[in-house]
């Protein structure tokens, strides 16, 4: 293997601006196919921020519109789900997949502190929507079991809405549209931690804070969690309830999903007397699918991404192919003298191929190299930044890198199309005659 | 005998088929020294190109030590070339970019001998004709002697069965022409290698043992020249 080596490494210092031009355009093929996959990731990671922050195993339901008549009952009535479905959802039934339950009810309210004041949605929920949610605290403690038995008028703020009440500006007044701002997102710069045990007036009320949450500027929803009983009670919503939200386990694929919802939607929908197949009566919102989806979108992407850095990587691959040619050409004589001294023609070919693939493996590594680079700047640059689009913070890129398997893929593939552009080339050198050698240069 | 040709013909089918040898015998024995003397056309080179398993031939046998040469693949080919026949060119044809004893290695390296030994013996070789303070020096930095001296150490290497020169003092002048055709007479004298000049030099053919005729592709006259007076220029001298 070294002689051949020695080999190689004789032709190529006979020709190396030759060779260099040539590998440049492996080198820009490969850079390409990194880049392209790395700014791929980032997109793909951008848009999947939001959803990372969410349990994949959760389903939330609320209640819709009939779209069909059914049982005597026109369409076009609005369903609302109340304490019995939560009972049912999480009763017999469904207990082979569904584990938790949780409801939610909700309310406008106006929310003052002193003379500042916000208004949002006042949303009464369980502790467990922390863990479905992944709600990040980041003063004082979330909602727990004895808020909810005791009906405690106790409320859980956003970084934001407790900025809101303690800062200069009162309340965010929503659009501010289309001002981007490429730069670091806004730190809070208040600190809101005297928040934490003052009391707040939410309509006749006064509510302790006991947390504050990270402020989620992803999303619009300005919401202000209360214990669901307390939320109940006072607005007397009697057995109603907005949306149910569920763990489940044991659906793994497309069609176990669709299975359990479609029995489920049946079962309730059959409860609020509408026809079982209605898919307007109650929506479903299954997580773990729309995580599916969006892992098959990604699939998509990366596969798009591939064939075209693919093809500028067959650019440089035809053109390594010509250079061997012209180098069998120009070493014809030499075949020939080698042939007639004794080598078969596996000899000779493989001396092409394993310079086709050095070449192709050198520069490609080199192109890998730069690829990376430029991703790692990717993301120290643009990866860094966000636009504020609606007063959301929109990421353009997150962790613009790609991973050791796309490594390794690259490496086969510069292995495999070395090889191929080797191919022709080689098997013509390896059809020199050995007459050649007699045939006076 | 060590090489035997019985009836051996060859067709070129370039357009017009051109009947080039037309049934060649031919027997040569191990030891001798032999020329094969022709004018361009004569069907020489074609003749060589069999004889070296270069190429192959129509009808007829091609026995090298009782081995039948025919409808050999081209990897078998290589392997006989290698193993039972050393090869001196006209242009040397050594490879440009390989030192002298890299040159000489070379059929080694393709029977798979270990890099130290095949240095070590390549460096004997050398050594034998000469040239051990030239082993490291390129082709292009060699005198015409000192390459084709280069290029029968390679042919020696591998110790074949037939030392094939094609035109051996067709790139040199007379003083080393006349070199080059004594050492070959040496070795063969000495060490007993067969060797098989082909030349139209009838200087080059003087220096030979037998002198075999060849014109329009058939056999013509064998002569015995033992005595080397067979030069129409001379007996010592190679005519340019």
């Amino acid at each position: 293997m070294r002689d051949v080596f020695i080999e190689i490494w004789e032709s190529i210092r006979r020709n190396k601006l030759r060779t260099c031009l040539t590998g440049f355009a492996v080198s820009w093929g490969i850079f390409m196919l990194i880049v392209l996959l790395g700014a791929g990731n980032g997109l793909m990671n951008a848009f999947m921020t939001g959803s990372e922050d969410i349990a994949t195993n959760t389903m939330q339901v609320g209640g819709g519109w009939t779209s069909k008549p059914y049982d005597g009952l026109k369409e076009g009535r609005p369903i609302s789900l109340d304490d019995r479905d939560v009972a049912l959802t999480g009763g017999e039934l469904f207990s082979a997949h569904v584990d938790q339950v949780i409801s939610t009810v909700s309310t406008s309210v106006t929310v003052n502190y002193g003379k500042k004041y916000f208004s949002g949605t006042l949303e009464g929920n369980f502790p467990a929507r922390r863990q479905m949610d992944k709600i990040e605290v980041r003063y004082g403690r979330f909602l727990n079991e004895k808020d909810i038995r005791d009906q405690r008028k106790v409320v859980v703020l956003s970084e934001t809405q407790a900025e809101n009440l303690l800062g200069g500006t009162t309340a965010r007044t929503g659009a501010r549209m289309g001002r981007r701002s490429l730069g670091a997102p806004k730190e809070t710069t208040i600190d809101v931690r005297p928040l934490l045990g003052q009391y707040v007036r939410i309509g006749s009320f006064s509510y302790r804070v006991v947390g504050i949450t990270k402020a989620d500027r992803m999303s619009d929803s300005n919401l202000i969690y209360a214990p669901f009983t307390t939320v109940k009670t006072i607005y007397g919503k009697g057995q109603e309830i907005d949306d149910i939200t569920f763990t489940f386990h044991g659906l793994d694929s497309e069609q176990a999903n669709e299975a359990f919802e479609e029995q489920y939607r049946a079962t309730v929908n059959l409860r609020h007397r509408a026809a079982p197949d209605d898919r307007r009566a109650i929506w479903i919102w299954n997580r773990f699918m729309q995580n599916l989806q969006m892992n098959k979108g990604r699939n998509i992407l990366s596969t798009a991404l591939w064939i075209i850095g693919l093809f500028t990587l067959l650019g440089g691959i035809v053109g390594v192919s010509n250079i061997m040619l012209i180098t069998v050409k120009e070493r014809t004589h030499e075949f020939g003298i080698r042939k007639a001294i004794g080598a078969g023609p596996w000899d000779i070919m493989k001396l092409i191929l394993a310079e086709s693939v050095s070449i192709t493996a050198f520069f490609g590594y080199v192109g890998m190299l730069l690829g990376m680079l430029t991703c790692l700047l990717l993301d120290k640059t643009l990866g860094q930044s966000s636009m504020s689009v609606m007063d959301e913070q929109i990421s353009m890129l997150v962790n613009p890198t790609v991973g050791l398997d796309v490594a390794v893929g690259a490496t086969v593939v510069l292995i495999v199309a070395g090889t191929l552009a080797g191919l022709f080339p080689a098997r013509k050198a390896a059809q020199v005659r050995p007459i050649e050698a007699l045939r006076a240069e | 005998m060590l090489i035997e040709l019985k009836d051996v013909n060859k067709t070129y089918n370039n357009g017009q088929p051109l009947h080039v040898l037309k049934g060649i015998d031919l027997s040569i024995d191990r030891g001798e020294f032999v020329s094969i003397m022709g004018a361009s056309g004569s069907g020489k080179s074609t003749l060589l190109n069999i004889l070296g398993i270069l190429d192959n031939y129509d009808t007829g046998e091609y026995y090298i030590d009782g081995r039948l040469i025919k409808g050999l693949t081209e990897k078998q080919a290589a392997d006989y070339r290698n193993r039972m026949i050393g090869f001196i060119f006209q242009s040397f044809n050594l490879i440009g970019f390989k030192t002298a004893v890299e040159n000489v290695e070379l059929p080694l390296f393709y029977q798979g001998v270990s890099r130290h030994k095949r240095h070590e013996l390549a460096m004997q070789y050398l050594d034998k004709l000469g040239l051990t303070d030239w082993a490291h020096h390129y082709p292009n930095e060699m005198s015409g002697g000192q390459k084709q001296r280069v290029a029968i150490a390679r042919a020696l290497i591998t110790n074949p069965k037939i030392i094939l020169a094609d035109e051996p003092t067709g790139a040199l002048d007379s003083k080393t022409s006349e070199e080059v055709m004594q050492l070959l007479s040496r070795l063969n004298r000495e060490e007993g290698v067969t060797i098989i000049v082909v030349t139209h030099e009838s200087g080059v053919a003087n220096c030979t043992d037998k002198i075999v005729h060849i014109k329009d592709g058939i056999i013509g006259q064998i002569e015995d020249n033992r005595e080397h007076h067979a030069s129409v220029f001379g007996t010592s001298t190679i005519m340019k």
